[in-house]
């Protein structure tokens, strides 16, 4: 396994709701699903996940309903909603734009220049 | 949208509190669980893999408060939590919050005291419609130094009729009016007044009608309108007055109406209004003595009404040279004009009471750093818990702002006692720019609110930042009270000196404004004031309008005056001194050709009765006084003052030269006198030059009689208005006063500046000696150890307690030079309020700077006997 890389700061806004977007999960699922899909490089501080839910909430972006998990617990799940997928649209084509850009400059080497 | 979802989860999260705590509960205990079971199938044992799950998970609490923030719940919440908190925190301390609670209540008490009055009297606009559109209009002539002078009647009525940017236009006078309406004469302030005046003002009668123009004309202005209290006093609240007759001076009037309760006009008090029939006839060319008020067009500017004046005092000047060459219209805001002479001695006061605040605020800020530093610990273990900064400093100003609002509770008290006893200073029969009451209303109760709201931040704000900034480790592992906040006694030095600073600054303004007053009650008036009786006559025109006629009754009434029991001397003078009177005539030497206003000099006149000047206390330096002689049939005389000779004649002997006088005379006069100089307009007013005329020569319609009695001036009262009802039963007399009490209403305005000054001053040093003991005695408690090591190492008590007190004596030598600077920089805007004191004066300086030094080391000798006494073995332990 890889060193695990910390997250950039203001990027697990849009994991989480790239996680959500694939179908709904709860909280934990939700930590799993980006564990998964990283193949466990990302390191995730597990309680701050939940500031983030209730601040993407509260901004309209997913929205939550409680429901049965896996082994038949309670548990509440998160949604995307519409304005949620806008949002991700545009976070995705930032980012990849921004790493892009970034990613040309640190290729430079010094004879294109 | 996301509006909405925001607001869906704030209100479920606000009104659904217990239910979104419980959901957050659940979801982060289904968290930590799921993690478990998925480490115990990885192997882990059961309670090992809840205990492991728990600390990956991090703070619940912390997460929590952070779920609650993002949801934007936390503030209300937060803050209903803190009020809680601060109310019990506040409880635990009693003794802190009493003292806090008081000096708040001081600083706010004062400034709510002395706003209700700025308020009523600058702010709160004149009780008419539409009152940003009254103006008063004024003559004036700036090359001769005339300023809102009264206006000439013809001069009234050019305006009147050639300016366009009033809708209505007004003049008045103000006189005495003597009423009798059941048999007994009342004497009553009156205002005669141009048909306009109720209409320019907007305001409809209570009862009945106001004038038309019509009742402007002479023979048709027999009617009169009375005022509330009047009607209520002398007609019993009637409504049939109406139509009825009543006797003004002498002749029978209608009633027309009755004015609402409350109607007044800015400072002039009046019971009863008769129209002032102008018109276009000699009676009415010369003299300038009307009141005028106007209303503005809508949307005319005061600019545009100003051009307007100049061009109709053009017209005035080009029509009538001889009376108008220099001389045009000036126009005032109303409100302005009212407040001109109390506009500034009222900032002051507020810009006083505003320091106090300041004062009172850096102390309360040093008590709550005090505190603060026995609260370390608390602070602590709620950061360990959880709490961010922001919440910390949150919660400390909660605490401040419940200070501040129970200092504005007790503040409105303590205004509520100050403003009585402020008004108190007020005489009765002052005449205030405004007549409306002065009380803690609603506007006053906004101010205090928002006074306390800014002391809460201006003392909580400081302390809290600095409190909340600390290691939490070091906070954690030290003892409850001490260590962590040596910073904060270099902050707290600052406060004290900020606040000695504003205290000296305090006691030079009011060093200066005592010390004005002491200069201004010392003042030699030129009269003696003692065992003087003044009353004021107004004889009734109907009765008395031929001049030998009324000549007569004068010298009648002063006859019988002198001759009743314990009076020594008797005289009358159209204008009482030191009652804000005068009058001014041109005047030329009577070897030249008559004089013109334009074009001569002007000098003030009195119009005197034979033995004025000795009953007055006068002396006479060369020459006579008037004489029974010196009536209608001799050749007219008058006597000058010395200033007059000094002025206009310097070096030559007056008595017998002539003199046109423009007021009275077609023929010149013979000066026959020449009389010492007495303060005439008010005791700040040097003495100017002076022509007296004889009553028995040019008798005036009013008077007012002064009488010297052998005892107190107060015993001869009835006698003396027994004597002038032997000679007519009918005349009022009203202003019954002694000399002495008119004296002390004319400075009554410098003494109300003064006390209040003086009283905002001493609060000020109070709140100042609270201020240095405080941080000296905790300074001192703080340094124990230190003071004992000293001792150990052989330092005496003597040595240690002036260490203290020379530590005390260096603050307040910052203080000293900042508030110096500050007091020259700013006791410049005192200068017109002072009577020959500089606002640099060197002794008020010298001596505030004194009275500061003391007191900084009065409050500083029970710090320094204490440090003196430490034991070192005890100090030395107590580590």
């Amino acid at each position: 396994m890889d060193k695990q890389l910390e997250l950039l700061q203001g990027t697990l806004d849009m994991l989480i709701l790239k996680a959500v977007s694939l179908g709904p999960l709860h909280g934990y699922g939700i930590l799993l699903r980006i564990q998964q899909v990283s193949k466990d490089r990302l390191e995730i501080q597990q309680g701050s996940l939940y500031p983030a839910l209730y601040r993407l909430e509260h901004q309209g972006w997913i929205t939550s309903e409680w429901g049965e998990s896996e082994n038949n617990r309670k548990a509440k799940y998160y949604r995307l909603t519409a304005t949620g997928r806008r949002r991700l649209q545009t976070e995705t084509e930032q980012w990849n734009r921004m790493a892009e850009v970034i990613a040309g400059i640190l290729k430079t080497t010094p004879g294109e220049l | 949208m996301t509006i909405r979802a925001r607001i869906r989860s704030w209100l479920f999260a606000v009104l659904q509190r217990s239910r979104a705590e419980r959901d957050m509960d659940a979801e982060l205990k289904f968290h930590i669980e799921a993690y478990a079971e998925d480490l115990e199938r990885s192997g882990v044992k059961q309670e090992e893999a809840l205990r492991h799950a728990h600390i990956e998970f991090g703070s619940v609490e912390r997460m929590k408060e952070e779920c609650r923030e993002a949801r934007g719940v936390s503030l209300l919440q937060s803050l209903l939590q803190d009020l809680r908190l601060a109310v019990r925190v506040l409880r635990k301390s009693a003794g802190f919050t009493v003292v806090a609670v008081i000096t708040l209540a001081l600083g706010i008490g004062a400034n709510a005291a002395i706003f209700s009055v700025v308020d009523a009297i600058l702010l709160r606009p004149l009780p008419y419609p539409q009152p940003a559109q009254l103006v008063r209009l004024w003559e004036d002539a700036p090359s001769l130094g005339y300023f809102r002078n009264v206006v000439n009647p013809y001069n009234f009525m050019d305006w009147r009729d050639n300016a366009k940017s009033f809708q209505s236009m007004a003049a008045i006078t103000g006189q005495m009016t003597n009423l009798s309406a059941q048999g007994q004469p009342i004497a009553l302030p009156g205002m005669q007044v141009s048909p306009e005046f109720f209409s320019v003002l907007e305001v409809p009668p209570f009862l009945g009608s106001t004038f038309t123009s019509d009742e402007g004309v002479a023979g048709h202005d027999q009617v009169v309108i009375l005022s509330y209290g009047l009607w209520q006093s002398q007609f019993g609240g009637n409504a049939a007055i109406v139509g009825q007759k009543v006797d003004v001076d002498g002749v029978p009037h209608t009633v027309i109406g009755v004015m609402p309760r409350g109607f007044s006009f800015p400072k002039m008090k009046a019971e009863v209004w008769t129209p002032l029939p102008l018109a276009r006839t000699d009676d009415w060319k010369d003299g300038r003595y009307l009141t005028v008020v106007a209303r503005l067009k809508p949307g005319v500017t005061l600019e545009q009404a100003r051009q307007d004046m100049l061009r109709v005092g053009n017209l005035t000047a080009e029509a009538r040279p001889e009376n108008n060459k220099g001389w045009g219209g000036e126009v005032l805001p109303m409100l302005e004009d009212a407040t001109l002479d109390v506009r500034r001695p009222l900032w002051v006061l507020l810009a006083c009471v505003g320091f106090l605040l300041l004062i009172a605020c850096s102390n309360v800020a040093n008590l709550l750093l005090m505190r603060g530093a026995g609260r370390l610990r608390e602070m602590a273990v709620r950061s360990a818990l959880g709490a961010g900064r922001v919440r910390l400093i949150q919660q400390l100003l909660v605490e401040s702002l419940l200070l501040a609002l129970a200092g504005m509770a007790a503040g409105l008290i303590v205004a509520q006692f100050g403003l009585h006893s402020l008004l108190a200073l007020i005489p009765q029969n002052a005449p205030l720019p405004r007549s409306e009451p002065i009380t803690i209303n609603g506007s006053v109760l906004m101010f205090s609110f928002f006074a306390a709201l800014l002391t809460a931040i201006l003392f909580g704000l400081v302390p809290a930042l600095r409190l909340s900034r600390f290691d939490l480790q070091d906070a954690l592992k030290q003892g409850s009270s001490r260590g962590g906040v040596g910073g904060h006694q270099a902050l707290r030095r600052c406060f004290v000196v900020v606040e000695v600073a504003l205290a000296l600054l305090l006691s030079v303004g009011a060093g200066l404004m005592l010390r004005s007053f002491s200069r201004l009650v010392a003042v030699d008036p030129g009269f003696r004031t003692d065992h003087l009786l003044t009353m004021h006559i107004w004889t009734s025109p109907s009765h008395y309008s031929d001049d030998h006629k009324r000549s007569a009754y004068f010298e009648r009434m002063l006859t019988e005056i002198r001759n009743s029991p314990g009076v020594r001397a008797a005289g009358s003078t159209h204008f009482l001194p030191l009652t804000d009177s005068i009058s001014g005539s041109c005047f030329a030497p009577g070897d030249g050709p008559p004089p013109t206003p334009s074009e001569s000099p002007s000098s003030q006149y009195l119009v005197t009765s034979p033995g004025y000047f000795s009953a007055m206390g006068i002396p006479l330096l060369k020459g006579r006084d008037f004489e029974a002689r010196d009536n209608f049939d001799a050749p007219p005389v008058a006597i000058v003052n010395h200033a007059f000779v000094e002025r206009y004649f310097p070096g030559q002997n007056v008595v017998g030269k002539q003199l046109w006088v423009c007021w009275s005379f077609k023929k010149t006069v013979e000066i026959v006198g020449v009389a010492a100089e007495a303060r005439q307009a008010g005791l700040q007013d040097a003495p100017e030059p002076t022509i007296f005329l004889s009553n028995s020569q040019a008798p005036m319609y009013f008077a007012t009689i002064v009488v010297r009695a052998e005892g107190d001036p107060r015993e001869i009262i009835r006698s003396a208005e027994e004597a002038i009802h032997r000679v007519d039963p009918d005349q009022a007399v009203s202003d019954v006063r002694s000399m002495e009490d008119v004296v002390s209403d004319s400075v009554s305005s410098q003494r109300f500046e003064a006390v209040l000054l003086g009283v905002f001053a001493a609060m000020a040093i109070a709140l100042a000696i609270i201020g240095i003991y405080g941080v000296v005695s905790y300074s001192v408690s703080q340094r124990t150890n230190e003071i004992g090591i000293r001792m150990a190492m052989g330092a005496r008590s003597p040595d240690i307690a002036r260490m203290v007190v020379r530590e005390t004596l260096t603050l307040a030598g910052i203080a000293l030079l900042v508030g110096f600077g500050s007091s020259v920089a700013l006791s410049r805007v005192l200068e017109s309020l002072l009577f020959e004191i500089r606002p640099t004066d060197a002794v008020t300086l010298v001596s505030a700077g004194c009275v500061i030094v003391a007191v900084s080391v009065m409050a500083s000798v029970l710090p320094a006997r204490r440090a003196a006494k430490v034991d070192p073995m005890m100090a030395l332990r107590y580590e």
